[in-house]
């Protein structure tokens, strides 16, 4: 058998290809993303705390490994959870838009309420008038994007997981 | 809102049609077939119609917003009325 059809073979094996083809049924989470927000949440704050004291100890990686743990887990969570995205063979059909666009909507809304937030907390943290922490080192930066990024991606996942009903458990087929 | 009941589950075991064969007749996820007949989902007029239609009865047969007569009771009234069913 050749190289190419040894690695086809593989991509079966492994049931990856249940996965590219969407051939597995959606599964719906409705308490993991708090804890993978939970996660992300104490991650970046261990991150900056311990950037702020001394760089690089074993606490900020300790932060590190939370955080992008936690970002890695929203992609899993968007991959088996609620459909968002169709395939040739099978599209979203009307039930599916509905919940991806009730979704999505719901979840605008809160991000652009966090957004103005965050940005009320820096326009403060700014001005000196307390002693706030902000972000400083690139790190802060780029793992504040990450983390909105990450929240993007698991808000929708989250709340489809609500709005869709349990799964039916007389398959019949 | 209005509850809106359906006998799709019915039909679908009277004419022995699968929930995948249905949801693929009508162009739905055969979850979605399961959504409905739980009651979990209403479907939109397009697919209310393509249900009927695919059953070939009125929509009005098969989706109600007053709860459906059991069968049971469908027979029995037939069997009273000397109407017994073949």
């Amino acid at each position: 058998m050749s190289f190419l059809g040894k690695l086809d073979r593989l991509v079966y094996a492994t049931g990856f290809d249940r996965i590219m083809f969407m051939k597995v049924e959606p599964l719906t989470y409705r308490w993991t993303p708090l804890l993978v927000l939970a996660s992300l949440v104490a991650g970046y704050v261990v991150m900056a705390k311990a950037e702020m004291a001394h760089f690089p100890s074993s606490r900020f990686f300790v932060g590190w490994a939370l955080f992008y743990g936690a970002y890695l887990v929203t992609a899993f969570l968007r991959v088996f959870g609620p459909r968002f995205i169709g395939t040739n063979s099978r599209p979203l059909d009307e039930r599916e838009l509905m919940v991806k666009a009730r979704a999505y909507a719901i979840s605008g809304v809160a991000i652009t309420g966090f957004t103005m937030l965050g940005c009320a907390y820096m326009a403060i943290a700014s001005a000196g008038l307390w002693t706030l922490w902000a972000p400083r080192t690139p790190n802060d930066w780029i793992a504040l994007a990450l983390g909105i990024q990450a929240l993007a991606m698991l808000l929708p996942t989250w709340i489809a997981s609500w709005i869709e009903p349990r799964l039916t458990a007389d398959h019949d087929d | 809102m209005a509850n809106l009941y359906n006998r799709i589950a019915v039909f679908r075991a009277e004419r022995g049609v699968s929930r995948r064969e249905l949801a693929e007749a009508v162009d739905v996820n055969n979850q979605t077939i399961g959504y409905l007949e739980r009651g979990d989902y209403k479907p939109s007029l397009e697919l209310a119609m393509k249900i009927s239609a695919y059953f070939g009865v009125p929509i009005e047969l098969i989706f109600s917003f007053q709860p459906f007569e059991p069968v049971a009771d469908t027979l029995r009234r037939a069997a009273a009325a000397g109407d017994q069913p073949q």
